[in-house]
């Protein structure tokens, strides 16, 4: 019988292979065991291969019987140097490399990145780019949280949602592709404006789009999955954050407003387009897995209306404005921010006037969003993990960087 | 915009008084000794700056800089703290008062080759071992997969 008092050092990730998981000292309990029957605690790896991690987050997970005593996630596998790949590139050359920050909706990095440098060079942006920059936005914002609809289903054990969103993900995608040329890294938020205007043709498709997307996909979606009972038992009273955990672990987005902080850069600190425009912010009361379910949904639904309503305002006149051809900020720092569909998403920026950044931080909203599940997984069975991990919508792209 | 003065006397009444506060390019910053971070941005969070959006380190070419942004939700107001460290130097934790910066501690510490204090986790975040130079030093260089197995 293992001695259940019996501390392992934490390990690190590199010595996984040769030395057995450990949690870090004060993370462990002792088990409880069952009618008096001792028991003793199984770490698990859950991932970095592992469907329902969206991608390649590791946890190692303390079980008691089905019950997590205690998690951590380990971080890191996709771990690109982006941060410092930056440093060595210049200020135009970088939107490449943010594309692929947050993959399935890069076009937020690169508007927060081109809003930093725009702050730091006084640049003015046009009205036509700032409504386009929106526009392009809400369009992604809602092909992000329909990848994240349809996986949180299939982590649920719904599978049909996911075939469903496919369908729709892509007409969307080829919107995106017809307004930018590129279905997922776009590179087309420019420091000054943005890089195409939009066709008519593109137009038309979205307008269509829209059309059944309100008229009958986001109903289907709802018939689907938000009606479902089974879905509603594995989701309601599941990993519940609270507001002061919510704002103690630094969330955003709709991890912060399920837990009923009505927090979004949109409203409250407007950029692009966003001040000249009028829409909800939905947020939860409770916090758990179904408030921010039901905040995701509610803003596709607001994205489409966005969508429509910054295709309906689309002001005339240059979609770019007169920039340096090198990029040259003032020595100094700016930090602009923008809603991702993740949540805040940072960009600082350190110049020492030179034509590449000194420092360029990048502060992903599902990094910290992500830190939160050591704190309440603990006290899960085992098969609420994946919904509690796939109702907070994590990009490991952004996250490891 | 946070009011300078105020700050300035709150942290004056906690006994930061050398604390310099001023409005900047970048918002308000608090400039603090590394000694005193901990201490300052408790001052900030009794003055309603409760949430730690980020924490991150720049190489200055001569140290390092480390920088607290903090937010208040109800005011909807930004503060920045920035503390010097030198090369090699000790990052005193606060997630006992900000859990946020779990994270972002490990990584800053691991990027920018710096020991961790007070933290209760202090593992490695993005990296391995394998990984032997502080990746975000100045003194680190980006090579090729080429240059590597080329210079070793």
């Amino acid at each position: 019988m293992a001695e259940h008092d019996d501390v392992r050092e934490p390990v690190l990730i590199a010595e996984g292979a040769s030395a057995p998981a450990g949690l870090p000292k004060g993370l462990r309990r002792v088990p409880r065991g069952v009618d008096e029957f001792a028991t003793e605690h199984l770490i698990v790896n859950m991932g970095p291969q592992h469907p329902s991690t969206h991608g390649v987050l590791h946890v190692l997970l303390e079980l008691d019987g089905e019950e997590v005593v205690a998690a951590e996630a380990s971080l890191g596998y996709l771990h690109r140097g982006l941060e410092k790949l930056s440093e060595h590139r210049r200020y135009h050359q970088i939107g490449t490399l943010l594309d692929r920050a947050d993959y399935l909706s890069g076009v937020h990095t690169e508007l927060a990145f081109a809003r930093a440098l725009e702050s730091m060079m006084e640049i003015e942006v046009p009205a036509r780019a700032r409504w386009l920059r929106s526009l392009l936005c809400e369009i992604t914002r809602l092909s992000s949280h329909l990848v994240w609809m349809g996986t949180f289903g299939m982590d649920i054990g719904a599978m049909a949602p996911f075939l469903y969103i496919l369908r729709d993900r892509d007409a969307v995608l080829d919107v995106l592709e017809e307004i930018t040329g590129a279905r997922m890294m776009f590179n087309y938020v420019r420091p000054g404006g943005v890089l195409y205007d939009i066709t008519p043709k593109a137009e038309q498709m979205m307008l269509e789009f829209l059309d059944r997307f309100e008229s009958t996909y986001l109903p289907e979606y709802h018939d689907l999955l938000t009606g479902n009972e089974i879905f509603r038992a594995r989701v309601r009273d599941i990993g519940v954050i609270d507001r002061d955990t919510a704002v103690a672990f630094g969330l955003t987005g709709a991890c912060l407003r399920g837990s009923g902080v009505a927090w979004d850069v949109r409203k409250e600190r407007p950029y692009a387009a966003y001040g000249e425009l009028d829409f909800d912010i939905p947020s939860g009361s409770k916090g758990d897995c179904w408030d921010r379910y039901m905040v995701r949904m509610e803003e596709i639904r607001v994205a489409g209306g966005l969508a429509r309503d910054l295709l309906d305002g689309m002001p005339e006149g240059p979609y770019m404005a007169k920039v340096p051809k090198v990029l040259r900020p003032p020595e100094g720092e700016a930090y602009a921010s923008v809603e991702s569909p993740r949540g805040e998403l940072g960009v600082h920026v350190v110049s020492d006037g030179s034509d590449k950044p000194t420092r360029m931080r990048l502060r992903p909203p599902s990094y910290f969003n992500l830190a939160v599940i050591d704190e309440i997984l603990p006290g899960h069975m085992i098969a609420d993990v994946v919904a509690v991990i796939g109702s907070i919508d994590i990009v490991l792209g952004e996250i490891d960087r | 915009m946070p009011d300078v003065a105020k700050i300035a006397a709150d942290l004056e009444r906690a006994g930061l008084g050398a604390v310099q506060v001023a409005e900047e390019g970048l918002g308000v910053v608090c400039r603090a000794d590394t000694s005193d971070a901990p201490r300052v941005l408790e001052a900030l969070k009794a003055d309603g700056f409760e949430m730690l959006l980020d924490l991150f380190g720049a190489d200055t070419g001569e140290g390092l800089v480390v920088t607290y942004h903090m937010r208040s939700i109800s005011l909807d107001e930004d503060v920045y703290v920035t503390a010097d460290l030198a090369y090699g130097g000790t990052l005193a934790s606060v997630w006992t008062s900000y859990p946020s910066a779990l994270y972002p501690e490990r990584e800053t510490a691991e990027l920018f080759g710096l020991s961790l204090e007070g933290h209760p986790n202090p593992k490695r975040l993005l990296t391995t071992d394998a990984v032997e130079e502080p990746l975000l030093l100045k003194s680190t260089a980006v090579r090729t997969h080429e240059e590597v197995r080329r210079d070793g």
